[in-house]
């Protein structure tokens, strides 16, 4: 029996603390390796996590709460795993939150409208995972493409992660005649369509990069004034984040065969990202031929396929919740517990969207339900 | 294993189209055939059912028909019977609750249909059970007769076992044809009931049927829908609302949605002494069909001041939880619901952080979970399947206002208490919306002829039928003999 209750116990110092400078420098120089082994990963992780242990107190106290300190867990997989609602209620930083340098918010679309915040003192660690992994995935052996962003830029969402990013990208590996198809006024499809023509004419190779549901009323528009393009080999997608009920819902499916249709880009050339506001680094497919396509992430990132109530690693096949340990998020918390379903395959995970709350069995009122009784 | 579901008289097996449930307990596997009727055979059924409704059923006495069910509920109290033998050892299959506790709950559920509860049962509704077989005289002058539905059909929801046994036996008394919807949760128990009954008295072959057709297929639910008299559905509001809407406005609509339970224990109850016992109660109607059940506890409300707090009673409970874990193991959980009460878990963990009052006590392999909380501005839900949340109050007077906004939703709240606490209580949460109060330790167990969800359970079925004086003294003017 676990007796879990909110108290000051005696701090243990772990091993080998550093400070914020120190930790910067050793994952950037992490990140820069080719790889990383389990030991090493392993390492660095412990380290990490002694570091998070050691200054961000609410996550101290949570990991005290399960009977873990940083002194005790010697592999990386007893990391406790914060459930990432936790950031909603809990500033889970170890930097004091009004010295960070950027703040990225969750989007808020869950039901109760809270967002959770990820403070990071700079963006160094978190650009260089960026670059690092995107540069390997995305551009597919090109230094440079021309970009068009889907998405509002960072003037217009100064919290989102996702803008970042997608700045990031445009700004390290668009060329110069790169640009944001999303402005104040909404959907820029002027520039859209000549970048099209542009690219139909030159054989120019253009990167496509947006949240999907942008993606979808970007599609729309296009069927509306009956525009399709047949863009250049070499030209790629990238949709991250689904629907979010901002958009219709399509299969996924179907919403890459008219990704291809519309844009005459292969499905093995829609890659779709997978990131979140709680981590530092991203996961992508090799395309989506097939769907669900297989994800993976750097050597800096682990993932883990876990029965939530048990928390015990699930078998290869098996359908359970996804755990992360992402070292690049090192300011926050790198273990986190997702509300995403997956099951673990050879090199990576398969995503299957958001874990489903259950129907009721019986006749007795279920959460979701009371819940919404509660609010009329 | 397979098992044939259902019990449809008039049609032979071979022109029925059978489709499979699966369920899969460990290394046991059963295969649950049940019937998907075309539109005319349900139409066919329906005619047959009210058929016999009108001609065998209704000329039966309601002294016959006790007679019949409690033979029939004998049968299964025997631990010998077939039927028995094959509720306990398929129950806990489909169900995936704990053999023995299926076994237990099966033997104290059916006790309460035995012929003097049964009698019992009447007596709730009507004050003089003769008026259900002829007419009898009315206070206000005249005569009256209660009438049961030629075709009264249910349809069932949810896991608990036996569950529909509540139904058929209100409809039997009331002298209702009945055709029942199993649900895939539990498909079986219903036909078994209805073959046994034939079994025991063969002139019921054609006055009940038990059918299935898959949640959403509405062309089949309206085949049968627009035959009834009268529907009793269980369900969620969502579901009850999208079968009211195929549910002719002719036809009487009794539905019967999710409900929520909780537990109330006094401050003069927890003396060291009697507040492990108060505590082992509690847990026992959280363990029983991991709170599936409308009467299953959601939270408990425990009054401070006692020789034992409120948090310490949480540890009671926790405590009382790990023991009935080993006992009576919680049924295994698809990663639907793991995940569901893991998010529960883990937010009331985190809330907790940032609230030394709160206490979180959970098993290691997330088996049970008990969490103490002094929250009382909102009213916090527990996740089921053996979590539950404990709320201190300074008085349990407290609650009243606090469920009442719930009160569309309320039903069962288990009270240990002195007497003169419990009969004031009664009266604000009667007043809140409570319709049933009861021990702890009883809330899943609910007494013969309780009136479910505050309605009659029989009452609510027939029409009355009366003749008035009038008619009466008019008929006198024409009799043979008048001067």
């Amino acid at each position: 029996m676990v007796y879990a209750q909110a108290s000051a116990n005696c701090p243990q110092p772990g091993p080998a603390i550093m400070n914020q400078a120190q930790i910067i420098e050793d994952l950037l120089a992490f990140i820069a390796r080719d790889g990383a082994d389990d030991d090493t990963f392993n390492a660095m992780a412990l380290r990490v996590f002694g570091y998070q242990f050691e200054h961000n107190q609410p996550y101290r106290r949570f990991c005290q709460q399960r009977g873990r300190t940083a002194r005790m867990v010697k592999d990386w997989r007893d990391i406790p795993a914060v459930p990432i609602n936790a950031y909603k209620d809990l500033t889970l930083s170890c930097c004091a939150p009004e010295d960070a340098g950027a703040v990225f918010m969750t989007s808020g679309t869950t039901k109760d409208g809270l967002r959770g915040k990820c403070h990071h003192p700079d963006l160094r660690v978190y650009d260089a995972s960026m670059k690092t992994h995107f540069r390997d995935r995305f551009m597919a052996g090109q230094t440079k493409m021309r970009i068009g962003i889907v998405f509002p830029d960072e003037t217009m969402m100064p919290n989102s992660s996702l803008a970042h990013y997608l700045a990031l990208a445009m700004r390290e590996f668009g060329t110069p005649d790169s640009h944001s198809l999303i402005g104040p006024d909404g959907l820029d499809t002027n520039t859209l369509y000549a970048a099209l023509d542009h690219a139909e004419a030159t054989g120019e190779p253009y990167a496509l990069l947006g949240a999907t549901y942008s993606f979808v009323h970007l599609m729309d528009d296009m069927r509306e004034s009956g525009r399709t393009a047949k863009l250049p080999a070499g030209s790629r997608i990238l949709d991250t984040g689904g629907f979010k009920g901002q958009s219709r819902e399509l299969e996924m499916d179907d919403f890459y065969n008219q990704l291809s249709a519309t844009f005459g880009v292969p499905r093995s050339d829609c890659i779709n990202m997978y990131g979140m506001t709680e981590l530092s680094s991203e996961f992508y497919d090799n395309g989506n031929t097939v769907v669900p396509s297989v994800k993976s992430g750097p050597h800096w990132i682990r993932s883990r396929i876990i029965n939530p109530l048990t928390g015990v690693e699930l078998p290869r096949g098996d359908t359970g919740v996804i755990v992360h340990c992402d070292l690049a998020h090192f300011n926050c918390v790198s273990t986190i517990l997702t509300e995403d379903a997956g099951i673990a395959v050879d090199d990576g995970f398969m995503l299957l969207g958001r874990v489903q709350g259950a129907e009721a069995k019986g006749c007795s009122m279920a959460v979701d339900a009371f819940l919404e009784a509660a609010r009329g | 294993m397979t098992e044939r579901a259902g019990y449809l008289p008039g049609i032979a097996e071979a022109d029925i189209e059978w489709q499979t449930l699966d369920f899969q307990r460990g290394n046991a596997a059963l295969h649950v055939e049940v019937p998907v009727l075309d539109d005319a055979q349900m139409d066919a059924l329906a005619v047959r059912v009210k058929l016999a409704s009108r001609t065998i059923l209704k000329a039966l006495t309601v002294s016959e028909i006790v007679d019949i069910t409690d033979r029939a509920i004998a049968r299964l109290l025997d631990r010998n019977d077939p039927y028995r033998r094959k509720c306990e050892a398929l129950l806990p299959l489909v169900t995936g609750y704990d053999a023995e506790m299926v076994r237990l709950g099966l033997t104290g559920y059916l006790k309460t249909f035995r012929k003097p509860n049964l009698q019992k049962f009447i007596a709730e509704d009507f004050a003089n059970p003769k008026i259900l077989d002829e007419f009898q005289p009315a206070p206000k002058g005249g005569f009256t007769k209660a009438i049961g539905p030629d075709l009264l059909v249910h349809v069932w929801a949810g896991n608990v076992p036996g569950l529909p046994l509540w139904s058929m036996v209100a409809g039997l008394l009331v002298k209702a044809g009945s055709i029942g919807k199993v649900p895939s949760g539990e498909p079986l128990f219903a036909g078994w009931f209805a073959q046994l009954l034939v079994e025991i008295e063969p002139r019921l072959t054609d006055c009940l049927a038990v059918v299935w057709w898959k949640g959403g297929d509405t062309a089949r639910e309206d085949a049968l829908l627009k035959q009834a008299d009268t529907v009793l559905a269980y369900g969620g509001n969502e579901s009850l609302t999208e079968l009211r809407k195929h549910v002719p406005i002719t036809t009487r609509y009794l539905p019967h949605g999710h409900k929520v339970s909780f537990g109330m224990v006094a401050g003069a109850t927890l003396d060291t002494r009697k507040a492990a016992g108060v505590a082992q109660q509690a847990a026992y109607d959280v363990v029983r069909y991991d709170q599936q059940g409308c009467f299953s506890p959601h939270l408990f409300f425990v009054e401070r001041g006692g020789r034992v707090s409120p948090r310490e009673f949480t540890r009671y409970v926790a405590h009382a939880l790990a023991g009935f874990e080993s006992k009576y193991p919680r049924r295994e959980l698809t990663i639907a619901e793991a995940g569901g009460i893991a998010a529960w878990r883990d937010a009331a963990e985190t809330e907790a952080l940032s609230h030394p009052d709160m206490e979180v006590i959970a098993s290691e392999t997330g088996t049970w979970c008990a969490v103490y909380s002094e929250d009382t501005t909102t009213l916090n839900p527990s996740g089921l399947n053996r979590t539950i949340r404990i709320v201190a109050v300074d008085a349990l007077d407290d609650v009243a206002p606090l469920v009442a906004p719930f009160k569309a939703f309320l039903q069962t709240a288990g009270i240990a208490a002195p007497p003169e606490e419990l009969h004031r209580l009664a009266n604000v949460l009667g007043t809140a919306g409570v319709t049933r109060i009861c021990a702890l330790g009883n809330m899943t167990a609910p007494e013969a002829g309780w009136h479910h969800d505050g309605r009659f359970n029989l009452l609510d079925l027939i029409s009355m039928v009366e003749i008035e004086q009038s008619a009466e003294t008019a008929a006198e003017t024409f009799a043979p003999y008048t001067d």
